[in-house]
């Protein structure tokens, strides 16, 4: 009788790592072939924390809904981490089906051939067109004539205030909203008011250590002077010194220690404001949840405009279709239906404070009943982002420049003039070197 | 005895340095030896000597992440960082860096390890609470020194407070942030050097205290005239780790400051990250990697020099 398994020592060993091996060389393999009847698509996107909550039940819904396609998400750190992931996974031409990027990225990674456009008359098919999006929202996906981007939503920066305090100082309108303000005195006063009722600062602002949040705000006045800073490649930054100045001036008016407090970071100041002990607070729409679950009374709206324009500094999140060697006919159908699904969709998105961007959702009257979010809705007709260039965007560098250029005038009230001059040298140094996803300049 | 090894290889038929041993079962000896090195041979040359030499091509080339370029463009990418402020004033960052750690964090961790080697009862505990932080992630210790030094609530300013002093930005304002990372990495770090120090220290003959306390020496004496001057090989090993060690600065600062590009406490390291993984220039993030690289070699050679002279010496 031979025992079941005559193997030596050694040749146990061998065949042990040789199957090892060929486990490890199969997960390698590429996913399902096109041809089952339910396909796996393969969605990418860099949304956790509330958001995250939201995208997976979003995600919950459109699997259930239907049988052809199945989503299955792999969520990676926001920012720089994610983006470097997706662009080598564009590169290698073995990227996921769909992606979300932010709207402001896309202009940076097009030119590459990191995206696939998007075909304009699939997407009619599906219901989905130029008149089913607000239209600044619809033209920023677009670059060199072609459609690389669909967007989910604009999540805008807005201010959000207390309604309790608020109303004490008398400063809610009739219809228990907010009274308008329209030049920089004048919310200067109502600022001073509120702080009169509210057991901390009148207003909520953090900025220390996080470029993005001093952009946001600046960015955002900045482009109510009915202006936009220019970014050519190759040559200068096109930027209106004075209109930067007197912003960045109004932003320090407001650390004066009583309307804001001079030193606050993200984290504190929204702290500040859910625990009810300011009156107002500028941030990401992205903080709705948090002030829900924080049961205080309060309502949001566009930050007031206070330079003749209204503008309000927003980025989208979007999908888009990284670059694949070998795309599938079928399953790129899949995406697309996929994409159709999640913009109808859209509604549970604005319950986490984003804006859905596909606008039957926004007209629609659920949508008008769903508050706080209606009074911010307007934001969406006004959306300002990013100026374009290879090295802009949310988690880019350029938001870190500028909060390394501005904040000594925030935190030390150092000579704004200056600040801007240090930002224009850095941006220039940036416009100066090739965008590295087309090195030669040969794309377009 | 030529004729004896001649006649042996005519025998054989081979040349063998060792003519006493058969030659079948030193042949396999060997290969033997091969393939115990060979994992570590594999992995050596594919992570470590592979991509040293493909970073060298890489940085003549204008490769970027998103798989674009990858043209040789010569000494382009060289001349650009050495001309690129940015560039400078991040290597000197990390020089800076590394010359606020390392005084600290040599002396305080031979402070320690004297008064719990002569003087602190309860030897255990002050070794295990000194050498704890240095187990900590450094995405742990980043965090909890983003609240001590949070300017409205942490622990910092209110001690700052209770003295009658000014709250500051720690790690916002230019002027501190740099002197705060360095407070958070010698809290973190320092066990470790304190560690070696206490090892060397106990290695010390015991016999030797006894003599000199038999001769009338006091516990300041014997700490300079024994102590000290046996520590000398354990301070050369310490401080050539740890001038390594803070040369890496990267983690810790990034992640405190969040990605904030602040021009004081940028290191070297961050550049490069920056540069090729934020802006997708594979190419130029080489490039500064050598230029990082030939300080390295610099303060290594200088090492290396100084030793020997302490060895001849």
């Amino acid at each position: 009788m031979t025992p079941p398994l005559d193997l030596s020592r050694r040749q146990f060993l061998t065949a042990a790592s040789l199957t090892a091996g060929a486990a490890l060389l199969a997960g390698c393999a590429p996913g399902t072939a096109s041809g089952s009847p339910t396909q796996t698509l393969q969605f990418w996107h860099l949304l956790s924390g509330g958001d995250g909550v939201t995208m997976s039940q979003l995600l919950d819904g459109v699997n259930k809904a239907q049988s052809a396609y199945r989503i299955r998400p792999t969520v990676l750190a926001w920012g720089t981490p994610y983006y470097t992931k997706l662009a080598m996974a564009g590169a290698g031409g073995r990227a996921p089906d769909v992606a979300i990027m932010h709207a402001t990225r896309v202009p940076g990674w097009a030119p590459g051939g990191l995206l696939d456009d998007w075909d304009l008359d699939r997407l009619a098919e599906l219901g989905v067109d130029e008149s089913t999006f607000p239209e600044p929202i619809w033209k920023k996906g677009i670059v060199g004539g072609k459609r690389f981007s669909i967007a989910l939503d604009a999540h805008p920066f807005v201010l959000m205030y207390n309604t309790d305090i608020c109303d004490a100082a008398g400063e809610l309108d009739s219809d228990g909203q907010l009274k308008k303000t329209s030049s920089p005195e004048e919310f200067l006063d109502q600022l001073r008011a509120v702080g009169g009722s509210a057991k901390g600062h009148a207003l909520s602002y953090g900025y220390l250590g996080d470029g993005a949040q001093m952009w946001r705000l600046f960015y955002g006045l900045y482009a109510q002077h009915g202006l936009a800073i220019e970014l050519p490649a190759g040559r200068q930054m096109g930027i209106d010194k004075d209109a930067a100045v007197e912003t960045l001036a109004f932003m320090k008016t407001l650390l004066d220690g009583e309307i804001a407090a001079a030193q606050n970071d993200y984290g504190t100041a929204v702290a500040e404001f859910a625990t009810g002990k300011s009156g107002m607070l500028m941030t990401g729409v992205w903080e709705l949840r948090t002030m829900q679950n924080a049961k205080l009374p309060f309502d949001a709206t566009m930050i007031p405009t206070l330079y003749g324009t209204p503008a309000a500094y927003a980025d989208s999140h979007s999908f888009v279709l990284p670059h694949q060697a070998h795309a599938d006919e079928h399953r790129r159908d899949l995406t697309y239906r996929f994409v159709s699904d999640m913009l109808k969709g859209s509604f549970g998105w604005a319950e986490a404070g984003h804006i859905p961007a596909y606008l039957p959702v926004t007209e629609s009257p659920d949508y008008a009943k769903l508050l706080p979010q209606a009074h911010y809705a307007d934001a969406a007709q006004h959306v300002v982002y990013d100026p374009e260039a290879w090295f802009t965007g949310s988690g880019s560098n350029f938001q870190g420049e500028f909060g390394a250029a501005v904040q000594g005038v925030l935190l030390s009230g150092d000579d704004p003039g200056a600040a801007i001059d240090r930002f224009i040298r850095r941006v220039n140094t940036l416009l100066a070197q090739p965008n590295p996803a087309d090195p030669e300049g040969k794309w377009k | 005895m030529t004729t004896t090894a001649s006649t042996r290889a005519v025998v054989t038929g081979r040349k063998s340095s060792d003519p006493f041993r058969p030659a079948g079962p030193r042949r396999r000896e060997q290969l033997v030896s091969w393939a115990f090195l060979a994992p570590f041979l594999i992995a050596f040359a594919l992570f470590l000597v592979w991509p040293i030499l493909h970073g060298i091509y890489l940085s003549f080339t204008d490769q970027s992440l998103t798989g674009a370029g990858g043209d040789l463009v010569g000494f382009a990418n060289y001349a650009e960082a050495l001309s690129d402020p940015v560039m400078w004033q991040s290597l000197w960052n990390t020089v800076w860096f590394t010359l606020l750690s390392t005084v600290p964090l040599v002396a305080l961790s031979l402070i320690m390890a004297a008064l719990v080697d002569r003087g602190l009862p309860g030897q255990w505990l002050w070794r295990l609470s000194f050498f704890m932080p240095y187990l900590l992630a450094s995405t742990v210790i980043s965090q909890i020194w983003v609240w001590i030094f949070n300017p409205q609530i942490g622990a910092a300013n209110n001690i700052l407070k209770a003295l009658g002093l000014q709250p500051l930005a720690w790690l916002q304002n230019p002027d501190t942030n740099m002197l705060s990372i360095v407070i958070a990495t010698v809290w973190w770090t320092v066990g470790f050097n304190f560690l070696l120090y206490l090892a060397a220290m106990q290695n010390i003959p015991p016999q030797q205290y006894e003599a000199a306390s038999l001769d009338g020496a006091g516990a300041w004496r014997q700490f300079w005239s024994i102590t000290l001057p046996q520590l000398g090989p354990a301070t050369v090993l310490i401080l050539i780790l740890q001038i390594l060690a803070s040369l890496k600065l990267f983690d810790q600062a990034y992640q405190m400051l969040g990605g904030v590009a602040s021009d004081t406490t940028r290191s070297i390291v961050q550049y490069i990250f920056e540069s090729g993984f934020v802006n997708y220039r594979f190419g130029y993030s080489a490039a500064i990697s050598y230029v990082f690289f030939a300080l390295i070699i610099i303060i290594g050679v200088a090492q290396a020099l100084v030793t020997r002279r302490r060895k001849v010496q």
